[in-house]
This record gives C-alpha cells, structure tokens and sequence, in this order.
C-alpha cells in the first residue's frame, strides 16, 4: 500500500507530460486529484497504526541482492507523521495558485515527481533506496526553482542550492558506504542496521562516518555555518515551492540525524551530543539574530528556519545524550522535536504560502513597502498572524506544544544550553510582531487602495494548514501517541 | 465541570462575535457571558472541583481550584463584569467594539486558566496566553502606529519573564518527571532554586516590578477598560498571584524571601516615586500598580500570603475603579494631562466614585485596603525592622500620590461642560466597583483575620498597636502634606526641577537604558551578523561552489575528448549495480559492459542537448559523486 503513494504520482508525473498541448489545463485537476492518494494512504496507515511495535506496514522486495540493496519501504512513530506532513503540504501547494508560466505540464509533473521521491525518502528502509530518493529530491526542487523562480538570480540560487546539497548528500554517500563496510552479511537494509548496530563504537571509523553524514545532514537541515544556501533559494523560489522546500525537504536533514546518525550510530552519536547541541543553540540564535535584522518578508521567514531547525536538532541531541537526565526527559526531548517537525512543516508552508499571495499582488517583499494591509485584508492579515504566533510559539497553537516538550525535555539533559536556547524564543517574538506591524498595521499606503483579500482558491490552501496549526496545539493527543511510541524507544538507549 | 471557568468564556466570545451584525446584541451577551463566568466560577470554587486532560505522552494539563484560587477564579470575572459592562456601554458608534469585547472575554479565559492551573504546563499555557491577549488589546487600535508599537513592547518584556516558567517547568519535569504543583514537595533543593527562580523572574516580569516596570507604561496606550481590567487587577496579578500559591514550597529554598521582598520593596519605593511625580492620570496609576503588587510581595516574601492575598483583592477593586473613572476623565475632557483635569465640580458623582478609590488606595480605615495594607506591614516589620521601616515608607508614598492623583484628577475645579458624560451603564459598573471596595470594609470587623486565612490558605499577621498607630499617622501626614501642596499651587510641580521629575516619572531612566543596554545591542548583533552571513559565511559558500564549476568544466572538456562513453559508462554501472559487481569480478572491462556503457554515454549526450541553460552542472556533478563513490568501493574492498 505504501508502495503506491510513491509510485502512483510518478507514474501520473510521466502521464502528465503526456498530455496534448492543447489539454495542457488538465495537468493542474489531475495532478491534485492524484496527490489524494498518498493522503489516502497516510490515512489508512494512521488508522491501522500499531502502538505496540516500531515498524510496519513494511513492503519489501528483492532489488540488487548480491549487493544486499532491496526495495523496503515502512513507517514507524517517526515517519509515519512526516509521511503525513509530506502529502498534506504537496496537495496545499498545488491547490495554491500560481503562476506557472506557460507551461503546467512541465509544472505539475515535476510537482508530482517531487513528491513521489520526498515520500519516497521518509519512506524507504534501504539505505540505497533512501539515498537515491535523497539525491533525486535535489534535482526535482532544483527545477522548480530554476525554471519557475522569480528575480533574476532564480538560476544561481538554483544551482548554489543544488551544488551545495550535492556535496552534503556526496558526505552522506561515503558515510553510508562506510556504514555498509561494517555491515555482516552485507546489507543496506536500515532495519537490520539499527537493530545489530554494525559499526564497532568509539573507533576513529565511527567517527568518520558520523561526520560525514552529520555534513549531509547538517546541510540540508540546515545547521549554521551551513546554511548560506537556504536564504536565496528560499527568496527566489516560487511560493510553492519554498512550501515544499522549507515543510519537506528541511525535514529530510532532520529525520536523517534521527535515523541514521542517532539510531544507526548510537554511542557516537552520544559522545557527540553536546557539539551538536551547541550547534543548535548557535543555530537557534543565529537564526533568530539574523531573521531580525531583515527587511524582506521571505528572507525574514527563511532565517526563522534556520532558527526552528535549531530547537528541532537540540531536541534530538538532548534524546540522543544516553546517560545524562532522565529517560522521560529524553523522551520527551525527541516527541517535542518530531513534533516541532511538523509543526514548522505547517506554519512555515503557511507562512510562505502568505509571502506568495502578498508578493503576487504587490510584486515586493519588502516590508517597508507595505503597512494597514489588516483593514483591506482581514483575511490574509487574520491567517498570517495566526501562523506567526504559531511560529513564536504561542500556546493553543502547534509550535508551543512543540518547542514546550523541546525545552522540558533538554532541560534535563542540557540545562544550560536550554536556557540559553530559550533567548530565541524571545527573540523571535520580537521580529514576527515587528513583522505583522510592518505589514497589517498603521495606515494603508495609498497605492494599495485596491488591495484584495485572499481569492477562495487560496484559502482552500491556508485553511487546512491553519486549522491543522490549532488542532494540533489544543489536542495534540493523536499525535503525540504516534510520536510517543518512538521516543520512548530511542530514549531507552 | 472545573473547566467551566474558562469554556464559558471562550465559548461566549464565539457567540458574541457570530452577533457582530447587530452591535446591540453583542453588547449585551458580552455582559451575560461574564455574569454566566461568575456563576460558573462560584460554582467550582464551591465545589473545589479538580480534572485534567491527557495531551498524550507524558503531558497533562491538570487544573483544581483550591486555596487562593478559590477566591482569584470569581474576582476575575467579578471585575470583568464591571470592566466589559462599561466598555459595552461606552464605545458609542466605533464599529470595533465587537472585537474589542470579544478579545476581552477571551482575555477572562486565558485568565481563569491561569488561575485554575495545577501544573506548569496548563500555568505557562494560561500565563502565555494572557500576555498574547494583552498584545492583541493594547494594540486594539492598530490604525495608530504607535500603539502596535507599544503592544509589543509591553508583549516581549513580559515574554522574557515567561523563560521562567518554562526554565521552571522543564526543572520539574527533570526532578520528578512530573509538571504538578504537588510535587514540588519531592523535588530536590537544587532544582528547586532553579524553579524559584524562573518563577520570581517570571513573577516579577508578569507583576510590572523593578526592573520590568516600564512595560506597564507601554501598556497604557490600550483603551481604558483593557487597562482596568489586565493591566490593574487581573493579569498583572498573575505574578503575585502564582507566588502567593506557591510560596510554601519554594520558602524552603534560601535566598527566596530576601529577595522577593528585596523585588517587592524596591518597586514599591521607586514606584512609588514614579507615580508621584507623573503628570499623566493613566501612567501615574500605572506607576502605583507597580508599587502595590511590590507590597504584596514584600508580603509573601515574609511568609504571610493572606496578607498579600487581601492586599491582591483589595487592589483589584479599587485599581480597576480607579482605571475606569480614569477613562471618564479622558472622554470628559480629552486629555489626561494632570495639569488641566480637575473635574470635580464638573462631574461631583462621578469625583465621589474616584474618590472612594483613592481613599482606599490611600488606605484609609475603614476601608477594606486599609486593612490589608497594615497587614502587610506587619508582616514585613516581622521580617525586619528596615523591611518594615521602608514599607511604611512605600505606605506613606501611596497615601501621598492618591491623594494627590484625587486632587488634581477630580478635585474642586472650573465648572464647565464636559464633551462626553457617562452613560448610566457606565455609572453603573463604577457603582459596583466602588460597592465592592466599600463592601471590603467587613475585614474590619472580628474575624477579617480569619476571614482572609481562609479565603488564601496562609497566613496573617494582626499588626500591633504601634504598627497601626505608625500606618494611621503616616495617612494623616500624607493626606495633610497634600493638602498644604494644593493651597500652595504645588501639587503638579511638586517644587521640583522639571527635569528631576520627568527622569522619575520616565521609571527612573530604566526605559533608556533598557533600549541603550539590550534593545539596541541586540538589534545591532542580528545586523551585523547578517553583514557577516552575506559577506563572509556566503562568500566562503560561493567559492566551494566556484570549484565545484571548475571541477565541472574541467570534467565537461574530459568528457569532450572522447572519455565521455567510459565515465558514463562507469557512472551507468553504479546505477546497475548489478553489472558493476560482475565488473569487479571480470577484473577488466567486458565487451557487454562497454556496449551498455557507451550507450548510456550517448543518452547522456542526447539529454544534455535537450537540455538548456546551466543543468550541465548537475551531471557533471553526479559524475564526480559517482566516481568518488566507485573509487571507494572499490579500494575498501
């Protein structure tokens, strides 16, 4: 079953360019109406969702075996909500409207295969498989912002994104081929590699492995010094698309730190913990710093990134540290940080959504440009303030419960770090209320005098995001039981 | 049932906002939504009900209204009453009095479930919520930048003090692997002093004390009635309000009453002076809001928290009077400059009802606060003679500045017209208020004592004769001192320099210095880090980039020479992993393999043309990836 959620969209991704010229227009209703499968799929998963044990729903079959590369695709506590996160923000992006310049086909079938590969990366449990989806993913998104970017560095944000990840995810294939080195019989399957642990710990190759997936990672997540990629390709993305890069593909670093640096390399990454989250805490307030001093919305949001990635990777370095705090800290450590995942995965995508639909009617992101937009657009001004006070993590919405179980948990493992790592919450506060001033409050400049609410085609893509934001902060329930299953093992060491 | 408090309330708020069509309706459900909270509140407070709510995991939010709770949960929308009938009664035309009551009535649940929280989880869940409701009120009339402005400015200060609950919570949770107040009992001395103190900054932060203060004043651009009722009696509160309860836990750690009442006193000073010299109705009693939640602490510092209790109680009524008689002045004349009010020949009712309050604030016998306040004083001259010395001090700083706020607010003045009079609804919820203040007067009677012991599950200290005899002077020293200024003409002047006096008033430059210390420092950080992140961090990111585009030319013109068909046809083997095995094997390049690889080389080239613009890149790219990654399969093997 999970199986089709990855290949039914490629399959209609190819049906897609297909299609004559002249019904060009039924790329969009078709691609939408396939991205509902996955959805489907997720749905089911989370219905028949087993709370007793980490893996399942698991497909397999037989790829390369003298190598010991198969296909395996599962979910667990950890994928199945980033699974689900995927799909959900593939369909939202694609009902958003957008400008697809002329060519829809080329549009949605690259959307289509983009989403087949991310599920794809959540879902495999072959280290091979996942890399493929992992490197593919790059290519997709490179073309959206290469072809459908707007500013005239479109292309050199593009292709900076896409050299800079390439070289993480080339760190990332060492480590993985280093990992398989140790494996006995040889085999890519992650399962097996996570219950064995194949690599000896405390050895100079463990190390070196680590590291060089925690480069791979650490790009794509991403973690300061290596995030200079990520503010251009987030200015110059289409809307969409930097939906899809900051709610998707961010994750992807994320997730793999979980998966394979702290399930694969346990001991390692224990004794590594503490850089990791002190680069995390620089992250956090690095992020934030910077996200204040901008005066373009996008780039602003792009920076809050940087800054929630940052409580995402304390969370996980605090569920990691086996031997320091008590075992509910790191537990709840790692819930808050998956849950964080999603959380930003929503708010983030909302908030990019918001930029796209104020850039599309005043052709700027620049805040100083704007201002009253809250009496002609209570709307837009009503969902964007509902996303940035989910993004400070305000209570009742999702990012609290998040960042609330991040901070509970580290600071039991990490307390100063954690202390130091709640200044960003401050901080962030500060600039997104700056924001919503610059931008709804005070009078309406003249030239906006015609400014329109949001079109109903794009509140039906804000309006599950922010209905998901409120649900998930008052009854998180659902989620963090999922969630829950996985972090009590991984908290147990 | 225990969740009524607040589900009424927020439930309430969607009714009056689905009646926004008709402005009349909306009114009055506002008004019965929070006589509907009273009851419910009653009810629970009755009932000592307790619940909680699963978020899953290891999360609960547990409520229970014991102790002082039982008494905050009905004060809460007892004030709110008053506070939301005069708002509903005095907006007349304006179009956004349905938001402004809606945000109103959902500030009351924020605020009933902060009171009813059990744990830090459902605390910082109320305590946050509060302050984003005090954002969303002060700004309420966005049209003006100035007051988004200091919406914010109000909302990131109390926002840092929030750090501490959550430096609290997860101290807690570290300890116990609990977030309930109950088990704070088992928590180990260590992690307590962590939780005491994020609860003091969080505490002082919350109660507007040194060197939080100046955010009250921000907080002054909302309208009148949010002022009364967040900004005086409820959510200022919180902080006093969460000490008092806890108090008897974090006693234990040391250094907790010296310094809460170090907090307290300090404020109560200082703020006393702010409040004396301001020359602006509404800041001034920002000012004294300041120094009564320094006295109540001042109290749960010495350990008797039905003092600081009573205090809390008696404040809340006569501030929030004092809040919206102070509105009335501003419709009446349009200022509130101290200097041109004086209207109490202009408005004799309503100057009585000022009156009253000042009165209290004053703490004159028999009023209620009067009371309370000499139980502070007891209690802080049991802590120390300097403590209670400086107390009476703050004691006789408020009898100064009430008298004169009465004086020059609504003291005998010109008789003339005033623009807006208030409405009778109007009248009515400042009637109620000053009822209540008057009605606190029963401590007077035997058992207030007890009365208050009861009501705060802590306790009370009788002042002795000398106490009260010191307090009772000091009210007459300072209602005399007044009245010789006001004959004098130097009520408003005060005979000081006018730079003296604004540098006090201004919160004693802590305004200044805030902005010059951290404000701009940090703003100045996120700027240069910035410059930084563009210039150099990128820079360096750019020139890996520009040796990747070296590497690939240099590759591309490799390819070009004609070893196009074995690079791809390696790279081609890597994605047949299969051949690429049988290649190892065979030690050599095969005649088949060869075939396939040159044939994937001419794909490559036919893609490469159909290609534009710069995807070059990516295939030379994935070729040294896939030639790095054959080379090291290869030697490891």
């Amino acid at each position: 079953m999970l199986t089709l959620a990855i290949v039914v969209p490629l399959v209609v991704a190819a049906v897609t360019l297909a299609i004559p010229k002249r019904h060009e227009h039924l790329a969009r209703p078709l691609a939408i109406v396939t991205s509902f499968l996955p959805l489907v799929v997720v749905a089911i998963s989370w219905a028949r969702f087993d709370f007793s044990t980490g893996f399942q729903l698991v497909e397999s079959a037989q790829w390369i075996p003298s190598l010991g590369i198969s296909y395996t695709v599962g979910v667990d506590g950890l994928s199945l909500p980033l699974v689900a996160l995927t799909a959900l923000l593939f369909t939202v992006s694609m009902v958003f409207p957008f400008d697809v310049l002329g060519k829809p086909r080329a549009y949605f079938a690259t959307f289509l295969f983009l989403e087949a590969i991310s599920l794809g990366v959540f879902l495999s449990l072959d280290l091979i498989l996942f890399f493929v989806f992992w490197d593919l993913s790059l290519v997709g998104m490179y073309f959206l912002i290469g072809i459908w970017g707007h500013g005239e560095d479109a292309k050199r944000s593009a292709l900076k994104f896409f050299l800079y990840t390439l070289l993480g995810s080339l760190a990332l294939l060492l480590g993985i081929l280093g990992i398989y080195l140790y494996t006995d019989p040889r085999t890519f399957s992650m399962i097996e590699i996570i219950d064995k642990l194949p690599v000896p710990a405390g050895g100079l190759a463990a190390t070196l492995i680590f590291v060089a997936v925690g480069i791979g990672f650490a790009v794509k997540t991403p973690l300061v010094p290596l995030h200079t990629w990520l503010p251009p390709a987030h200015v110059d993305a289409p809307a969409p698309a930097s939906t899809i890069l900051a709610g998707v593909l961010l994750k992807m670093g994320t997730y793999g730190f979980i998966r394979i640096s702290l399930q694969m390399l346990p001991e390692t990454f224990q004794r590594f913990a503490l850089p990791l989250a002190i680069l995390a805490v620089v992250s956090i307030l690095y992020g934030a710093l910077v996200a204040m001093a901008q005066t373009n919305l996008k780039r602003l949001v792009a920076y809050t990134s940087v800054n929630h990635m940052g409580y995402v990777i304390l969370g996980v370095a605090a569920a990691g540290a086996i031997g320091l705090g008590s075992e509910a800290s790191r537990s709840i450590a790692m819930t808050g940080a998956v849950v964080e995942m999603v959380a930003h995965g929503l708010i983030t995508g909302a908030l990019f959504l918001l930029s796209g639909s104020i850039y599309a009617r005043g052709k700027t992101y620049e805040l100083d440009q704007y201002g009253g937009l809250a009496g002609a657009s209570p709307r837009l001004s009503g969902i964007m303030m509902l996303a940035a006070f989910a993004s400070l993590g305000l209570p009742g919405l999702a990012g609290f419960v998040a960042e609330f179980q991040i901070f509970a948990g580290t600071l039991g493992v990490f307390p100063w770090l954690a202390a130091i790592g709640l200044l960003g919450i401050v901080i962030t506060a500060a600039l997104f209320l700056r924001m919503i001033q610059q931008l709804f409050f005070g009078d309406l400049p003249a030239r906006w005098g015609d400014w329109k609410d949001l079109k109903r085609a794009e509140l039906y893509a804000l309006v599950p995001l922010a209905a998901l934001v409120v649900v998930i902060g008052v009854v998180p329930q659902w989620l963090i039981r999922v969630i829950d299953t996985f972090s009590q093992m991984v908290a147990r060491g | 049932m225990v969740w009524l408090p607040v589900l009424t309330p927020l439930i309430g708020g969607a009714i009056i906002l689905a009646l926004r069509r008709s402005q009349m309706a909306a009114r009055v459900a506002s008004v019965l939504v929070m006589v509907a909270t009273v009851a419910a509140a009653a009810l629970v407070a009755s009932l000592e009900a307790t619940g909680t709510w699963s978020w899953g995991g290891q999360l609960d939010l547990a409520v229970s209204v014991t102790g002082f709770g039982r008494t905050m949960v009905v004060l809460v929308p007892v004030i709110a009453t008053a506070v939301i009938g005069f708002a509903a009664t005095n907006s007349e035309d304006d179009r956004s009095i349905v938001k402004l009551l809606v945000a109103l009535t959902w500030f009351v649940a924020a605020m009933e479930l902060l009171v009813i929280a059990a744990d830090f989880l459902t605390l910082l869940i109320g305590w946050e919520l509060v302050g984003a409701a005090s954002w969303v009120l002060i700004g309420h009339e966005w049209r003006d930048p100035q007051r988004p402005r200091s919406a914010r400015e109000a909302f990131v200060t109390t926002r840092f003090g929030d750090l501490g609950i959550y430096v609290a919570a997860g101290a807690i949770f570290a300890a116990t692997g609990s977030l309930r107040y109950d088990d704070l009992a088992a928590v180990s001395p260590g992690w307590l002093a962590i939780i005491a103190g994020g609860l003091v900054l969080a505490a002082a932060a919350k109660s507007a004390q040194v060197p939080f203060s100046p955010w009250l004043f921000s907080a002054m651009a909302g309208p009148t009635p949010v002022s009364a009722l967040l900004h005086s009696a409820t959510m200022v509160a919180a902080g006093a309000y969460i000490l008092i309860r806890l108090q008897p836990t974090l006693s234990a750690v040391g250094w907790f009453s010296p310094v809460v009442i170090g907090i307290g006193l300090t404020t109560a000073l200082a703020g006393g002076m702010v409040t004396l010299a301001q020359q602006d109705l509404k800041k001034a009693l920002a000012g004294s809001t300041s120094a009564q939640y320094g006295l109540m602490l001042i109290a749960v510092g010495a350990g008797f928290t039905a003092a600081a209790a009573g205090q809390l109680t008696a404040h809340a009524l006569f501030k929030s009077l004092l809040f919206l008689t102070a509105g009335v002045a501003l419709h009446a004349s349009g200022t509130l400059d101290l200097s041109k009010l004086r209207l109490g020949s202009a408005l004799p009712r309503v100057a009585v009802l000022f009156g009253i309050g000042a009165l209290a604030l004053a703490a004159v016998p028999p009023l209620g606060a009067a009371f309370t306040k000499e139980a502070v004083l007891a209690g802080a001259f049991h802590a120390g003679i300097w403590v209670g010395l400086g107390t009476a001090a703050a004691g006789l700083l408020s009898t100064l500045y009430a008298a004169r706020l009465h004086m020059l607010a609504y003291g005998p003045g010109p008789t003339r017209d005033v623009h807006t009079p208030p409405r009778r609804g109007e009248m009515v919820a400042l009637g109620g208020l000053a009822a209540l203040t008057l009605l606190l007067g029963v401590l007077w009677l035997p058992g207030g004592d007890a009365i208050l012991e009861r009501a705060a599950e802590g306790a009370i200290l009788s002042p002795t004769r000398a106490e009260t005899i010191l307090s009772l002077a000091l009210v007459v020293v300072g209602l005399t001192a007044v009245a010789v200024a006001w004959r004098r003409g130097r009520l408003v002047t005060l005979g000081m320099p006018a730079r003296t006096r604004a540098f006090i008033a201004g919160w004693w430059g802590i305004p200044t210095a805030a902005r010059v210390l951290i404000v701009d420092p940090v703003s100045r950080l996120g700027k240069w880090l910035f410059i930084a992140d563009r210039n150099v961090l990128a820079r360096i990111a750019d020139s890996v980039a520009a040796f990747a585009e070296y590497t690939s030319r240099v590759l591309k013109r490799l390819v070009e020479r004609g070893i196009d068909g074995v690079v791809w046809g390696i790279g081609g083997a890597t994605i047949q992993g299969a051949e690429m095995s049988r290649l190892a094997d065979d030690r050599g390049v095969d005649g088949t393999v060869e075939g396939v690889a040159s044939g994937i080389g001419e794909a490559g080239k036919q893609s490469r043309r159909t290609q534009t613009g710069m995807s070059y890149h990516y295939y030379t790219a994935m070729m040294i990836g896939l030639v790095v990654a054959i080379a090291v399969a290869t030697l490891w093997r």
